[in-house]
């Protein structure tokens, strides 16, 4: 028989104890965050199929309530959509791509030289002492120029991203065609995958996760469009060039909180400037996107709904920062949801910690005065 | 054989849900096209023989609708004498869509089942858009409860006679004739 370890007097080897499910969870998401900021292209990627197949979902609902099979409701819808996107296409496109190719060509550039020349002359002529600061016109046209040059020879540059941006356009409607087809398998492998006593708490998780970034994303489409259509009609009576290019560039620059609005209204008031060769639009323009912001804040993100996010704005700021960090542009925009996103599940799941422990909420309704039932 | 555009249309498995939904009772009242709105809301989930739906005193946050197999319902203090044995087209959890208090029976399947879920999250989602499904449902859910009312009345009615306890009377007067 051989002896134990301890009656040979050597040291019992410890116990390998697997690290509790908090540091193993924090782990997994520690992973997981890192690949995503690895392979942040392909996360964006997947970040907008998901967003357009959670703003198509309710359309695709909508005919499978008939009863009718998942895939063809998919395909309908898309159909659809198609069929939209080219009407559209074929009633603006040719607007809008010639608003574009004005914008891009030299004719342009001249116009901007002949404009930053008036706007110089004009704030000389009001304020002379602001010559010295200004400086004089040739070497402000010096700069320019060479600015110009610097931009074009970026172009080809531009062009090569512009097949990523293609190759993108393409496989978003594809990815998020699927994720549409086999939503419903994917949330019946998971329930299936779930233990019966956490599945209440995980789909009401799921719910308000849906809830909260459909609405929002719903609701931002719905958003931009409004804006878009707002600023490109008003751009339209003050006179300025290019409102439907302008008014799109609005509605979408609306998606980013905040920063958004701020910079399509700079945009245009610099468009705006150049095309009358005044400081005069400055105002007009001003006053149009302030008004524009205030019906946003009053009429439609009343209507809307998904904006109505309930964070603090310490948090929603910092959400922006780091996601815009992170992720860019896109990072920005998708940041606010998922942070709304997540602070609901976390309260979701203290709420649920609460009750298991027999906690009631303080507006819960058995708390309420209830009137003694006599007959 | 002719080919009829809606075998190749129609999901089976969603018509026969459609169909069954439309003999719930707590659906009575409520059209095909609402129905629809209110089926593409549910989930579906296999239970196996012997497995527990929710155990008594788990917060309550879903309706279920027995779509196959068979369910009993019962105290835990009295797990052998089940309060109720459902089949399929019986729904039950009814009282989670208007408040999430905790179940006051739990729910095991006695053989392999399919379950329709309807979570209290989604059902809300529904309701605020459509006012006249919710009303329609609040009123089927609101004769339910009427009912079960009336069925403690009856159940309390022949105690309360021994005692010439009536229920019109107020309470407190009823409790103090009672210690008298």
């Amino acid at each position: 028989m051989s002896p134990s370890p301890a009656a040979a007097g050597e040291a019992p080897a410890t116990r390998w104890f697997p690290p509790p499910p908090t540091i193993v969870w924090a782990l997994a998401i520690a992973i997981f965050v890192s690949l995503a900021y690895i392979a942040s292209d392909v996360v964006v990627l997947i970040i907008f199929s998901a967003a357009l197949a959670y703003v198509i979902n309710p359309l695709v609902r909508k005919v499978e309530a008939a009863a009718v099979r998942r895939t063809l409701a998919v395909t309908a819808v898309y159909l659809s959509i198609v069929i939209i996107i080219a009407t559209a296409a074929f009633l603006i496109v040719p607007r809008l791509r010639a608003e574009v190719v004005t914008l891009s060509s030299g004719a342009f550039k001249q116009q901007v030289d002949h404009s930053v020349d008036a706007l110089h002359r004009e704030l000389i002529d009001k304020y002379p002492s602001l010559r010295n600061v200004l400086g004089d016109p040739e070497a402000r046209n010096e700069r320019l120029s060479a600015l110009f040059q610097q931009q074009t020879a970026n172009l080809p540059n531009l062009l090569s991203h512009a097949v990523e941006i293609v190759i993108v356009i393409v496989l978003i409607p594809v990815f998020s065609f699927f994720l549409l087809r086999d939503s419903g398998k994917l949330v019946r492998l998971l329930m299936d995958r779930l233990r019966p006593d956490q599945i209440e708490t995980s789909v009401a998780v799921w719910c308000e996760i849906e809830r909260v970034i459909g609405r929002y994303l719903r609701g931002l489409a719905l958003e931009a469009l409004a804006i878009g259509t707002i600023a490109s009609t008003g751009l339209w009576l003050l006179g300025v060039n290019y409102p439907l290019f302008l008014g799109a560039f609005s509605g979408m620059a609306n998606v980013i909180p905040y920063l958004g609005p701020f910079l399509s209204g700079t945009v245009v008031a610099m468009i705006a400037m150049i095309q009358f060769q005044s400081f005069a639009p400055l105002a007009k323009v001003m006053l149009l996107y302030l008004g524009i912001k205030i019906c946003d804040l009053t009429v439609i993100q009343t209507l809307t709904v998904g904006r109505s996010v309930h964070l603090h704005p310490i948090l929603l700021v910092a959400s922006l920062l780091v996601g815009g960090h992170a992720f860019g542009l896109i990072g920005m925009i998708v940041a606010v949801p998922i942070v709304t996103a997540l602070q609901e599940v976390i309260r979701l799941l203290l709420d649920h910690r609460r009750r298991k422990a027999g906690i009631r909420p303080a507006h819960h309704a058995s708390s309420m005065p209830i009137q003694t039932y006599v007959c | 054989m002719t080919w009829h555009w809606r075998d190749w249309a129609i999901d089976p498995e969603q018509l026969r849900r459609l169909n069954l939904l439309a003999g719930v009772p707590l659906f009575a009242g409520l059209s095909r096209r609402q129905l629809g709105k209110l089926m593409v809301k549910l989930f579906e989930k296999r239970y196996a023989a012997g497995e527990t739906i929710f155990r008594e005193g788990d917060p309550g946050k879903a309706l279920f609708i027995v779509l196959e197999g068979k369910i009993s319902i019962a105290r835990a203090a009295d797990a052998d004498r089940p309060l109720a044995v459902l089949g399929p087209g019986a729904y039950f959890g009814e009282l989670a869509l208007i408040e999430d208090q905790p179940r006051f029976a739990g729910a095991r399947a006695d053989e392999d089942t399919l379950l329709l879920i309807l979570y209290k999250s989604h059902f809300d989602d529904l309701i605020e858009g459509h006012k006249a499904l919710a009303v329609h449902i609040m009123e089927n859910l609101l004769k339910t409860l009427a009912s079960y009312v009336r069925a403690e009345q009856s159940r309390s009615a022949p105690r309360a006679a021994k005692g010439t306890v009536s229920l019109a009377e107020p309470p407190q007067t009823a409790a103090e004739r009672t210690r008298r």
